[in-house]
Formats: C-alpha cells, structure tokens, sequence
C-alpha cells in the first residue's frame, strides 16, 4: 500500500508539474482538490488519464462516486486496488 | 424481463371484422386489447357486445374521438402496467393477413429490441390512388430516416417493444391521428431501435371504406415537414449511422430489406444529379417556407442574430422577415449540400482551399490533428470530400440532450471504420485517454467551438461576438491543454456555386498554468470569437445557430462583462 501510494504521489506531482511541492511533502490523507493541495477538475482529469495510463484500469467519469476516489492520495490508492482486483476477477 | 406479448386493435367505425380478428388472435394465444376510440354510442355499444365476457379481451374506451396514435398509446399504456413486453398492432378493418401473426411474434421474440413491422405485398384489390399515396409516404420515410431499407411505414401491421415505445413517444410530440404509424416508426428508427421487416399479403376487402380522409393528408403532409426539418439537423448523424448499419447485416432480416429500397433516396440523388441544386431549392422552398412560419422561436434567433450581423457592418442593410426567410433558405441549401456531398455529388474540383500549406501539411504528416470548427458553413463537406481520399478516422465530438439515444448510435459509430461521435458532455479520463490514442495514430478529432455544455454548471467563457457578450464552450481547449497537440481552426463556406476551405493554425500548444487558467480559457475562447468574426464576416447567412446564441438557456453573463444594454449605449454614444 505504501508502495503505491508512493507512486501515485510522484505521478500527481509529476502530472501536474507541481514545481513547489515534492512528492514526499503530500500527505495521504490531505485532501487533494477544493482545500489542501487546492486542484482542480482539470488536474482531476489529468491525473485520472495518467493513473489510468499507469495503472491499466477503467475511470468511468459517469461513476457518481468519482469524486470519492480522487479525494486524497490514500483514496486513491484504494481505488486503485480495488479496480485492478476487479479486472483481474473478470479475467 | 420474460417476453410477453399481446395484441391491440385500435378501432373507429370498424367493426364488421372485429369479432373474426379477435378470435384469430386469440387461437394465437395472445391477450387482446380493444380500443373504443369515441365511437358513436351504437357503434361503441356493438364493440361492447363483441368484446366484453370474452376471456383475454379488454376493452379501453376514448370518450372523444383522439385518432388512432391515441388509442395505441392508450393501450401502450395499458400493456405497461400490465407487465406485457410487446404489443401487436392489428387494423380493425380486416386488412392484414393474420395468418402471419406467429411469424411476427416470433421475430420479436428472436429480436426483443427491434419494432417488427409486416411489408406489404399489395394484390389487385388496391385502389391505384391508395398505391400512390402509399407510395409518397415510403418515400418520405426514406427521407427522413435516410433509411436504405423499406418498410411499409403505413402498414400498421406490427410489434412494438412496448417500453422503448413509450419512451421514445414521451420524449416527442408525435402525431396522435392517421400520422402516427409513420411518426412513431421514424422516431424509433431515429432512436436506433432496429426495424425488422416480414413481408405480408394486404387485401383490401370489397365494401370497406377507409379512416383515411382529406383531414388525415393535412396532418400527414404536416408530420412529414416537421420531420423532414428536424432531419435536416440529424443528417449526419443518420448518415452515419446508416454506414455503420451496411457492415451490420446480421440485423436485417433474410437480407430482403436491401431490396428496391433505394428508391427513394435515388430519386433524390437524380433530381439532383439531372437539375442541379438550385431546383432541389426550389422544390424544397415550401417547406422552407412552412417552417419559417411556423418556427416562431427559430425566426425569433435568426431575427436577432442578423441585426448584430448588420450592427456589426455585415450586412448591407437592416434586416427584414426576407433576410431572415434567406437564413432559413441558406440553411435548407447547406442540408442538400450535406446530401449531395455523402452521395458524392459534391466532389474536389468543386472546393477551393484544399491545398493549403497548413491542409495539405496535417493530412500528409501522419500526425493526427486537433481541429476547432463550428456551425458556420459546412465542415462536413470536407468530411464527405476527405473521406474519398484520405481513409484516416475522424473523431467528432458533439453536444447533445438526449444522452440515451445518441450513444446508441456513438456505440454503432465505433464499430465503423471512418467516422466516431464522441459526447463531450462526459468527458472523462476515458474520453480523453481514446482521443489520445487516436490521435497520436494520425486521427482527427474534431469539435465546435460555438456550442455550450448543456449541462448545468458547464463551463463556460464570456466573449464579446457581434457587440455582445456571449457564451463559449471551454470544453475545446480544455481537451486541448490535456491531448497536448496543436489547434487548427476550420471552416468550409459556400461561395457562389464553389465551395472554399479555410485552415489555419489556432494554437501549437495549449498550456492551462494552474491559478491563470480561468484568465487563459477566456483568451483562447476570445480569439476563437474573433475569428469566428472574421469567416461570419465572408458569408453572414451561413451562420446556422437557431437558438438564442447569446443567452441560450437563460445564461446570463457575469457581472464583470458589460450588458448588452450598456454596449447598445455605447454604440449610440459613439
């Protein structure tokens, strides 16, 4: 889990060319749009392109809980662990 | 849902053969319903005595006469809350072969989706005027659905999937009377809902006289204009969708359908071919003319577009109703541009601009383009005229208000090779990723720069346009600043008989710095409003927006932006 939230720290950050803040200093559970890192939707889509580049699995944007997902580093990671645990059932 | 089906027997005056089809579909072991459509008391009293203590029969009654799309939606209804998944039509006048009723149910039963719709095989009983009749309506259907396939609209003979009816009728405001069984059956196919036809003798039995009265040739003249403009708008939508229907042959039924169906379209086509645009024009001028005076909201925004053209200094004198009628005639001249450049009417030598450096550079370099266009002229000219030359994919992003429908026809449109309409209300990390991919394989992605979201809280840019401010998407550049490619801006108006390319560069790159990216939006958003200008100032009337463009949907620009009543001061005091 650490693992992959290490990624995905250095993927928003890289993402997003977020030149004053590294990797390390975001927290997982601060929130990464509205207060916090303060990004946008645009970054939202950004980073669901590259996190679905990265980690081949599926972002519905019509999914209603969207927002949850991107909340912050640690939901993410979530996120991403459980989509890639459903694609590998389906498979 | 398991399939259950019934039938319905709207019913108006007939009612010789009534008891005889009941008991015919009943030995089919189909429930039965019978709709008293305000029949006069003794008529309405014998349909009683026919129907009621009969097991699996019920009887519906309109207490006025509504016509014939009312009853069936009466018993459309009625099927729904009874849980039944398919409802057979069946005229009460005797006409249809009943003989076939298994066949049909039974092709619903193998197609759940589809509408399945007996064609007629007319013997010598028919009336030559009725043939004829007949024959216009197939032509119109055609027409309007573009449909290479015949079916009789009129035959009424048919299963329809009941939900999917119902919500394609709540969704339109459909002819309730004799124009009905045409309507629904274009609607649906406009919906995608696939037509499946079985052929069927029709007789018309001696002494019967037809509901088909000069009343009825009134509203069906009107259904079909109402459709054919509303086409006009789809045309590219149902091009589509009927090439990507040719690959997907396993639909039709037995492959009969293909057969002499073109007949309408080629008619079309030869009018075309034999005299030319401008009596295509003038054939079309009625219903031009039809629309024009009954499209009060369409007339209103072409009113108030062409008096900001002409304060703008684009036209040579204040406009009237005749330069608004010209609009709607520009506009009925660039549909029949759209038909003639898909059948291939329309070919190269007829465009100028096509060797453009610019043009000529993002269609040679394999690199795939990203390219800004809006409802001015006709870009899809160079689409019908590019995809005889250039097999790359064109990606065509739209706007559209009725999700469910369209995705029926984008998920047709991916399986075809040349063309695929994306919705860019939903663009998501998905979206983008496929346009992306697409593009970086040299594929084009195309959008309009002068439609907005029509979601609430769509983004949106305030830019001056004519004097005043109005709203643009920001959508394009968005996507833009994320496939991270250059821009072009692209634009094909009509000029005399000639057609003339224009292609230019719009941005290498656009870069949406966080914390700016509002202030940025709004500049790209801007120059795309000047240059917007500066094509509308080339050709005024082939501005093709029919809505209030610069307040759609009650959106009211920020207070920061000066009102338009400001502005009007301004150029009062200037």
């Amino acid at each position: 889990m650490d693992e992959l939230e290490r990624r995905i720290r250095h993927l928003i950050v890289e993402t997003l060319n977020l030149e004053d803040i590294a990797a390390e200093d975001i927290d997982p559970e601060e929130a990464l749009f509205g207060e916090g890192l303060c990004l946008d939707s645009i970054d939202a889509l950004e980073i669901g392109v590259e996190i679905q580049k990265t980690f081949g699995i599926k972002v519905d944007p019509q999914d209603e809980n969207l927002a949850d997902y991107f909340a912050s580093v640690r939901e993410l990671a979530r996120f991403i662990t459980r989509q890639k645990g459903l694609q590998e059932q389906a498979i | 849902m398991p399939f259950r089906p019934c039938a319905v027997i709207p019913t108006y005056n007939h009612v010789s053969a009534l008891n005889a089809i009941i008991a015919r579909l009943r030995e089919e072991g189909l429930p039965v319903i019978v709709v008293d459509d305000g029949n006069a008391p003794e008529v309405a009293k014998r349909i009683e005595e026919i129907c009621d203590g009969k097991e699996g029969v019920t009887r519906l009654s309109h207490r006025k006469n509504a016509g014939k799309g009312a009853a069936i939606l009466t018993a459309l209804d009625y099927a729904s809350r009874m849980n039944f998944t398919h409802m057979l039509q069946v005229d009460a006048d005797g006409q249809h072969d009943l003989s076939r009723t298994a066949e049909l149910i039974e092709l619903a039963r193998k197609q759940p989706d589809a509408v399945v719709t007996a064609e007629p095989i007319f013997d010598d009983t028919i009336p030559k005027a009725r043939l004829i009749g007949r024959w216009i309506t197939h032509f119109w259907f055609a027409v309007n659905t573009l449909s290479l396939r015949k079916t009789d609209s009129m035959c009424g003979f048919r299963v329809y999937p009941v939900e999917t009816t119902l919500q394609t009728v709540a969704r339109a405001n459909i002819a309730r009377r004799m124009g009905f069984d045409t309507e629904i059956l274009v609607r649906l196919r406009w919906g995608n809902v696939p037509v499946v036809v079985l052929p069927v003798r029709v007789t018309y039995p001696e002494g019967n006289y037809s509901n088909f009265k000069a009343w009825d040739n009134v509203e069906i003249s009107r259904m079909h204009a109402k459709l054919f403009f509303l086409m006009l708008w789809r045309l590219p939508v149902l091009l589509a969708a009927r090439w990507s229907r040719k690959r997907d042959t396993s639909r039709h039924w037995a492959g009969l359908a293909e057969r002499g169906s073109m007949a309408g379209l080629w008619i079309a086509v030869i009018l075309y071919r034999l005299f030319g645009r401008r009596v295509c024009l003038v054939l079309l001028s009625p219903i031009v003319l039809f629309f024009f005076l009954t499209g009060g909201e369409q007339r209103h925004a072409s009113m108030g577009y062409l008096r900001r053209a002409w304060r703008a200094g684009m036209l040579p004198r204040e406009p009237g109703w005749r330069t608004s009628f010209r609009h709607f005639m520009t506009f009925g001249g660039a549909a029949l541009d759209k038909f003639a450049a898909w059948t291939g009417n329309i070919s190269l030598p007829d465009v100028d601009g096509t060797e453009d450096p610019h043009l000529y550079e993002s269609e040679t370099s394999g690199r795939g383009s990203f390219v800004l266009t809006g409802h001015l002229g006709n870009p899809e000219v160079i689409r019908a005229v590019a995809s005889l030359t250039n097999r790359s994919r064109v990606n065509v992003l739209v706007h559209t208000t009725n999700a469910v429908r369209f995705n029926a026809v984008i998920n047709r449109f991916s399986r075809s090779s040349s063309v695929r309409m994306i919705q860019v209300t939903e663009i998501g990390p998905e979206t983008a990723i496929l346009l992306q991919t697409a593009i970086e394989n040299g594929e084009s992605v195309v959008m309009v720069g002068d439609r907005v979201p029509v979601s609430e809280g769509g983004r949106v840019s305030w830019a001056p346009f004519l004097g005043e401010p109005a709203p643009f998407p920001q959508g394009p550049y968005i996507l833009a600043s994320i496939l991270k490619w250059p821009v072009y801006f692209l634009f094909c108006l009509r000029h005399g008989s000639r057609f003339r390319i224009y292609f230019e560069p719009f941005a290498e790159r656009i870069v949406l710095p966080r914390g700016d990216r509002e202030r940025v939006i709004n500049a790209y958003a801007r120059q795309y409003a000047e240059r917007l200008e500066v094509y509308l100032r080339k050709a005024p009337l082939q501005w093709f927006n029919f809505f209030d463009y610069w307040r759609p949907g009650g959106l009211t620009p920020p207070a920061d932006m000066p009102s338009s009543a400001e502005t009007m001061e301004q150029e009062l005091s200037s």
